[in-house]
């Protein structure tokens, strides 16, 4: 095997300036992400002040209280995103991972390659072109400003948790269900028993990914529900006042900081599974 | 299997009247039947209804006295009726051409970078993608600080080199300043799945090809690039078919949040324009029409990308 000199100058200058870069990229990603914690910490006067001050005189932690205060009624808010958050997933995951199975395990039968190149066809296919007509079927069913709509979309699966699924149950070995029909189990206890309980990385990346998904969604809320029953996106995006109707500018980045927190939270604790997610449903096709 | 025991097998299927292929195939359409469901009663039915409603006048209420129009709202796009659609498909496209190769370029340059011998990869790798998981409003509220006319922090940090420096960013310079945030919330992605792709390339071809005296530059050229071609399609598609369906972004960002608002004319792009066909003058058959050419628009950009792949996209199959 050809080795290189360790100190070679021209790898130690390409080292350098690597590094380099990554640092720089790395100060452009975290900078916006740190203004905007700093800047909620400002009183409105000081986020007006021109020039700008970097820092706020006093840190105004009561933002932060300003967020949960009653008449803001975030909690409702926040109540009504995590039941969409969590109902919408769940229900996907169920019904996804029965497709992925399907799809992994019963390649013989008819009408599978059909059906599995539409799933294909469906991770490609852009989704915006069905809000409106699905939007339009849901208003005529009188199911706008209800939840049933997430809930429908749950039970209907997607063919990108389909697809991931999928892939996962691929890499089980032929003899663990062999052995489990053999035994007498019907596919639907090899699924429930021994397929399911062993995706947890798959489970927990799709539940994130669902989660997510709900959790971040802005137009959908705004297109279905009223500001009875909307979501904390809605909610945020427009504003925080005050009595008198003026914008509380830096009250309604503390409320973003808190939104946008569990977010970043769950994926520091599932980036392992959630960065792998992304490169074999990418990859792999 | 001995012949006995098949002989057996076959009894007892034939005594239950059913085939185990039967029995098989039922399962698999039990396990697929919620999505198979969910298929046709949320994408080809409301696209059936969609296309049946681009043929009439409809406006969310006039049902009992809706007019077939055939196809006049398709034709009011291609007389130059509505100049806007155009313009808007025109912005959209200049879009993509500002956001897709530089956003694709920096991304494949980090993964490249991040491919070498660097402490810390994982560290980077997932600094890089947290933009990605920041949900979209509270990223708009973010890019709103920074990029405010007034006391915006980018103005602030290009007074230091040119005092007085006040860019609207949100509104003459609105396109820019949607691909500046474009590529800062796409970076991590673009940057995995390349960094992926990387290093899927079997060390030992760039061993080989260094002994036999292949330059740095030689091997990107002739190895890292053919052998990424697969990765660099998948991201492109990815790209393209998400640019057209850009619309959050500059909704939020520039039109306040509201979807019956059009945002400044530099990044009213095409689905901004049929949306408020939709929500802002109830022109749901005119909307709908507008959703069908942009949907043929982009079934056929991908077509002839997948054709074309056969030209540059390198293929296992084909070389071994």
């Amino acid at each position: 095997m050809l080795r290189k000199t360790r100190f070679s100058p021209r790898k130690t200058m390409r080292l350098i300036f690597s590094y380099g870069i990554l640092i720089l990229v790395t100060l452009i990603i975290c900078v916006p992400a740190i203004w905007l914690v700093i800047t909620s910490l400002k009183t409105d006067a000081e986020y007006n002040d021109w020039p700008i001050r970097f820092l706020p005189a006093v840190a105004q932690w009561s933002n932060y209280v300003e967020v949960f205060a009653p008449r803001h009624h975030i909690l409702k808010y926040a109540r009504n995103t995590l039941f969409l958050a969590l109902v919408n997933p769940i229900l996907t995951i169920i019904t996804s991972s029965m497709g992925g199975f399907a799809f992994s395990r019963f390649t013989d039968v008819p009408g599978r390659n059909k059906l599995f190149s539409i799933v294909i066809a469906l991770l490609i296919l852009p989704g915006m072109v069905t809000i409106i007509p699905q939007f339009i079927v849901f208003s005529r069913l009188h199911l706008t400003n209800t939840y049933w709509p997430w809930v429908l979309w749950g039970l209907a699966g997607s063919a990108y948790y389909i697809f991931m699924f999928r892939q996962f149950f691929l890499s089980f070995p032929k003899e663990l269900e062999d052995a489990a029909e053999v035994d007498g189990c019907n596919p639907l206890r090899i699924y429930w028993q021994i397929f399911l309980p062993n995706a947890k990385p798959v489970l927990a990346t799709a539940f994130i990914f669902g989660f997510n998904g709900v959790w971040g969604d802005w137009f959908t809320p705004v297109i279905y529900l009223s500001s009875k029953n909307t979501t904390l996106a809605v909610k945020i995006a427009s504003a925080y006042v005050n009595p008198q109707g003026h914008t509380l500018v830096t009250v309604t980045l503390a409320a973003s900081v808190c939104y946008a927190l569990p977010l970043i939270i769950m994926f520091f604790i599932g980036q392992k599974y959630i960065l792998k997610a992304v490169v074999t449903s990418g990859l792999k096709g | 299997m001995d012949a006995e025991q098949a002989a057996g097998v076959q009894k007892s299927s034939r005594r239950r009247g059913i085939s185990r292929k039967f029995r098989r195939t039922a399962w698999f359409y039990f396990f697929i039947s919620p999505w198979l469901l969910g298929f046709v009663f949320l994408w080809i039915f409301p696209l059936v209804v969609g296309f049946l409603t681009s043929l009439t006048d409809y406006d969310g209420l006039n049902l009992a006295n809706l007019n077939f129009v055939g196809l006049r709202n398709y034709a009011r796009v291609f007389t130059g009726e509505d100049r806007d659609a155009l313009f808007a498909f025109g912005q959209t496209l200049k879009w993509m051409a500002l956001n897709l190769p530089a956003w694709m370029i920096l991304s494949f340059i980090l993964a490249l970078i991040l491919n070498q011998d660097v402490r810390g990869r994982g560290f980077f790798r997932t600094a890089y993608y947290i933009p990605s998981v920041i949900p979209i409003v509270a990223l708009i509220w973010v890019w709103r600080i920074i990029l405010d006319r007034n006391v915006g922090l980018l103005n602030a940090l290009l007074n230091v080199f040119r005092p007085g420096t006040a860019i609207n960013w949100l509104t003459t310079y609105a396109l820019p300043g949607l691909t500046i945030i474009a590529i800062w919330t796409g970076l991590g992605w673009g940057m995995v799945v390349f960094l992926a792709g990387l290093q899927g390339i079997p060390d030992e071809l760039i061993e080989a090809a260094r002994i036999d005296g292949a330059s740095s530059l030689q091997i990107f050229r002739h190895i890292t690039i053919p052998l990424m071609t697969p990765v660099i399609f998948f991201v492109l598609v990815n790209g393209l078919v998400s640019g057209f369906q850009q619309y959050v972004i500059p909704q939020l960002l520039n039109a306040g949040g509201n979807i019956a608002a059009a945002p400044p004319r530099q990044v009213y792009l095409i689905l901004s324009h049929v949306n408020r066909q939709v929500f802002a003058f109830q022109r749901f058959g005119y909307g709908t029409a507008l959703l069908w050419l942009l949907f043929f628009v982009i079934v056929a950009i991908t077509f002839v990308l997948f054709r074309s792949s056969n030209y540059w996209v390198y293929s296992e199959a084909e070389a071994g």
